[in-house]
Order: structure tokens, then C-alpha cells, then sequence
């Protein structure tokens, strides 16, 4: 239950990121007027990072009491043992969450700390913002980071397209008619996040968005 | 028919255990699968050697106790049925088949492929009674249920609980048995008035034995000999919810307005 909430808390989040990121596409000045839109709110902004941050912490030490406990549940493993639902994305969700947790990890130190790559961390723009627009354009035209990041993004969608529609289940909601609908909602939007965050860098990296 | 089986064999629950390769050469197509393994261990007996331990009873699939891994999947390649009503005519002739018993921390191995499933018996005791009134038997449809009612508390209740839905768990979980038997019950007039009580105590007895907890990853439902719908375990996450805020002492109003206080 908790382990589903504070999921639910960070799909929540990784949706309006997404979203936020797109505005690369509408040019230096809406990105980066968004980002010093964020700074500019010091107090909020701190809020919503200590409590991602405290959110993440919970999720994984949930995540990883729980693996440890189910682990034990089974200490003698089948010779054979064929599934016939489980999806790849369901048996996976410890494996597809540490290398979300590694992504994670090196996607602050780049973009948000600036301690990778430090030379952009804090150019400015013309008129006068920090410069996050560049900075997104520069990492993608190295071919190493947008095979990095791509790969966080199949980490994401895998750990998501399973993760949604079980929280579903797991909060105990359910209906005759809609559970098919509940079930599809779960990788779609995994999906929409996923498609997304790819577009940004595939437009980067083709020239698209320069 | 003839077949190669490679079959777990086990001495005791503290002994190790090994897969043992068997010849099973004359089979007839119409044998089911534990007819197959009764034919092994004639001639196991016949040879003076020890025969393959493994749990039967019914033999029509209403028991629940035949309980083994064929292959790795629990109850054999065919859906919604139990090991018993497998037959060998399933099998392709000359196949080699591997036979398992379930594996959880919670069953632990008696013998060979008979596993102590009394975990699931327990978490029904920790469930606790339902209120039935004593004396002479009530008449019938005095407590009317609708129809719809009715047979979702029908689905629930057929479960047998074999203990397939552990065995095919990744986690080992007991979840869809819990589910079934919390299901049944809360769908009843007769086992309403315990309902809060019953699905925490059956949750918690779940996790005493040792049983894992539930991924939703539905390989429970795929291998269910009664076609349990984990439906019923959204219905149990539910219950527990609402459990939780029955027993938080927060003032509620009665369900309807005619109810007894309780
Ligand atoms: C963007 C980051 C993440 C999001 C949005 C997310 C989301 C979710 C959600 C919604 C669930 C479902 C809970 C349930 O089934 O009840 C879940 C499960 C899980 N998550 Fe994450 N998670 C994230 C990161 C991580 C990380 C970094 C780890 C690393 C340890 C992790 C490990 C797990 C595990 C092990 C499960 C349980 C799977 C199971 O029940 O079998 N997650 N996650
Ligand atoms: S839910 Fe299905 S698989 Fe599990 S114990 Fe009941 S009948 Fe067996
Ligand atoms: S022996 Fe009773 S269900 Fe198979």
C-alpha cells in the first residue's frame, strides 16, 4: 500500500516533468522562463524536492524490504518454472527500479547539480536566464548521453507499465466493466511519459531542435 | 504412450532433495496423469525400491490435494483443472516431463512431492467464526441474497484451496486463497459482522507463515484450478482498506438508517 502510494506519488511527478521538459520545443524563451519560474519560487520549489526526495527514499526502502521478504518466501527455487501471465515488466520491478535509481542519480548530478559536463551549469541566456535550454540542447548532440538517457527511458517505461495498473489493484479498486479500462491506463501512460522524454532527445540529437 | 520423468525426490523436510530420471514405458493415452505415477510406483515396488510420495485424495478435482509442479507449471499444462484431471493424452508420446512439488517457505516438503499446506488451514482458523444463529435450522431464503450477490459469493467459494496460487507466485504469495475465502465471506449476510476483524486477521496470519506478498502479477489466477478471478483480490486490498477505517475508532453512521447499533 504505501509502497503503491508513494509510486503514485512519483508517476505524478515524472508526468509533470515530462510535460515541463516539453517546452523545448517552444524555444529558449519558454524553457528557460519556466526554469527561473521554478527558481523563482524558492520555498516551493525546496518543498517539492524534499518531499520527492523523502517519497523516493520511502518508495525504495519499501521496495527493497518487501523484495527481501518475498525472496524469503521461496528459499528453494523450481528446477523449471514456466510463467504463463506474469509479464517481463512485473518480474522485473526490483531490477527495472535500481536502474531507474542509477538514472536517477546521474540525471541530477548532470542537469540539476551541473557536477557532470559543469561547463553549461551556469551560462546564461541572452536575456539574462540561466541557460537550460542550451544545456539540454548541448548534452543531446553527444551521442553517449542520448544512449544513456534512452536507456533510462526504457528502464521508466518498463518499471511504469507494470507499476500503474498495479496500484490500481493494489488500492483495491476495481468494477466488472472498467477493470479492462484500468488495466490498458496503466502502460499508456507509462507510454505518453516515455514518448515524450524521447522526443526531447531524438529531436536534439537529429538537429531538430538546435 | 512412453515417457522419461524427472521426478524430486526427498526424504525428509530436512533432507536435501534431488530430481531422479524414471522410465515410464507402457502408458495408456487415457491414463490420468497420477494413474501414470501409480503405474511408476508399482514398478518401483516391484524392484523393492521405495515409492514416489505424493498427495491424492479425491481424484475428480474437488479435493485439493493433488499438488504438483509439472513441468513449471502447477496442475500441468491445462488451465482450470487440477493434477488429477490431467491426462497423459496431453503429453506429445517420448516426452520427457519434470515433476516438482510446490515450493514456499510457508509448505514445507514432508516427502518426495507431498508438501504440508496446514499454513492455509491456519489463516482460515485466524479468520474466526461467522455468526450463525444456534438452534433448529434456519428455513430457507429467510435471509434473501440477490442473485448477483450470490454467485459472486459462488465463485469465491471454489476455491479448494490447493495452493497452486503459492506455488505459480513469484513471491510465494497466498494472496488469491486469502482473497477467495475474504471474498466469499464479506459477500454474505451470514459473515458480515466479522468482516473488518476477519480480513485483518487473515492478512496478518498470511504474513506469520510466511507466506510473500502480492506483485499483481496474475500468475495465481492463470494456474487456479477453479478459475479464481484476482478480482478478488482488489475486493481483499479493498476490505482491508475499509477495515482499517472501521477499526480507527472514527465515529461512523450505521448503513442504513434502520441498522442496530452495534
Ligand atoms: C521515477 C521513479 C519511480 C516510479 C514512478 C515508481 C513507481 C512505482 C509504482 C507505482 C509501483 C507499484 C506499487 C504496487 O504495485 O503496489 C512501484 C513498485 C516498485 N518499485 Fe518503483 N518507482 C520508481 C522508482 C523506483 C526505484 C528507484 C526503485 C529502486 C529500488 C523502485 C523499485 C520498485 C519495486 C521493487 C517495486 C515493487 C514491485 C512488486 O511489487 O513486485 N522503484 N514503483
Ligand atoms: S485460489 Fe485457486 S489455486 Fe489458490 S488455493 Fe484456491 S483453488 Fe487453489
Ligand atoms: S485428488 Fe482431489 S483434487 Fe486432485
Amino acid at each position: 500500500m504505501g509502497l503503491a502510494m508513494t509510486g503514485l506519488g512519483l508517476v505524478v511527478f515524472v508526468v509533470f516533468h515530462m510535460l515541463g521538459n516539453l517546452q523545448l520545443f517552444e524555444g529558449p524563451h519558454a524553457l528557460n522562463g519556466y526554469a527561473a519560474f521554478l527558481r523563482d519560487m524558492p520555498i516551493a520549489l525546496w518543498a517539492a524536492r524534499i518531499g520527492l526526495l523523502s517519497m523516493a527514499a520511502l518508495h525504495i526502502g519499501l521496495a527493497l524490504q518487501l523484495s527481501m521478504r518475498n525472496r524469503r518466501a521461496r528459499p528453494v527455487e523450481y528446477t523449471i518454472h514456466r510463467y504463463r501471465h506474469a509479464s517481463i515488466a512485473s518480474r522485473t520491478m526490483a531490477i527495472s527500479g535500481m536502474a531507474l535509481l542509477l538514472f536517477v542519480g546521474f540525471h541530477l548530478l548532470h542537469l540539476t547539480a551541473g557536477v557532470i559536463d559543469p561547463g553549461f551549469a551556469d551560462r546564461r541566456d541572452p536575456e539574462g536566464y540561466r541557460d537550460v535550454y542550451g544545456k539540454v540542447v548541448h548534452a543531446f548532440q553527444n551521442p553517449f548521453m542520448v544512449v544513456l538517457y534512452l536507456a533510462g527511458q526504457l528502464g521508466l517505461g518498463l518499471h511504469l507499465s507494470h507499476a500503474i495498473a498495479s496500484s490500481v489493484q493494489t488500492m483495491g479498486f476495481e468494477h466488472a466493466a472498467l477493470n479492462r479500462l484500468l488495466k490498458a491506463f496503466g502502460p499508456v501512460i507509462g507510454l505518453i511519459v516515455v514518448l515524450g522524454n524521447v522526443a526531447i532527445i531524438l529531436a536534439v540529437f537529429l538537429g531538430i531542435v538546435r | 504412450m512412453k515417457f522419461t520423468l524427472n521426478i524430486w525426490r526427498q526424504n525428509g523436510p530436512d533432507e536435501r532433495g534431488r530430481l531422479i530420471t524414471y522410465e515410464a514405458p507402457d502408458v495408456s493415452p487415457g491414463m490420468s496423469f497420477l494413474e501414470m505415477l501409480d503405474g511408476v510406483n508399482q514398478r518401483l515396488l516391484g524392484n523393492g525400491e521405495e515409492p514416489v510420495a505424493f498427495e491424492q485424495d479425491c481424484r475428480e478435482g474437488i479435493c485439493g490435494s493433488c499438488s504438483l509442479v509439472i513441468n513449471g507449471i502447477p496442475h500441468g499444462p491445462d488451465q482450470g483443472i487440477t493434477t488429477c484431471q490431467l491426462y497423459m493424452r496431453r503429453f506429445s508420446d517420448g516426452a520427457s516431463i519434470t515433476i516438482e512439488p510446490w515450493r514456499a517457505k510457508a509448505f514445507p516438503i514432508l516427502k518426495d512431492l507431498v508438501v504440508d499446506r496446514s499454513a492455509l488451514d491456519r489463516i482460515m482458523q485466524a479468520g474466526g467464526y461467522i455468526s450463525v444463529n444456534t438452534g433448529g435450522a434456519v428455513d430457507g431464503n429467510v435471509i434473501l441474497i440477490g442473485k448477483d450477490q450470490a454467485e459472486t459469493a459462488m465463485d469465491a467459494a471454489s476455491c479448494i484451496g490447493c495452493g497452486a496460487c503459492v506455488a505459480a507466485c513469484k513471491n510465494a504469495s497466498a494472496m488469491l486463497y486469502v482473497a477467495a475465502k475474504v471474498s466469499h465471506l464479506a459477500t454474505l449476510p451470514q459473515g458480515r459482522p466479522e468482516r473488518a476483524r476477519r480480513v485483518s486477521a487473515m492478512l496478518e496470519a498470511m504474513d506469520r507463515e510466511g507466506f510473500g506478498s502480492c506483485g499483481n502479477q496474475y500468475e495465481c489466477e492463470a494456474v487456479c484450478p477453479k478459475n479464481i478471478s484476482t478480482r478478488f483480490i482488489a475486493n481483499l486490498n479493498h476490505e482491508y482498506l475499509r477495515a482499517g477505517i472501521v477499526e480507527s475508532g472514527l465515529p461512523s453512521e450505521p448503513e442504513s438508517p434502520h441498522a442496530e447499533s452495534s
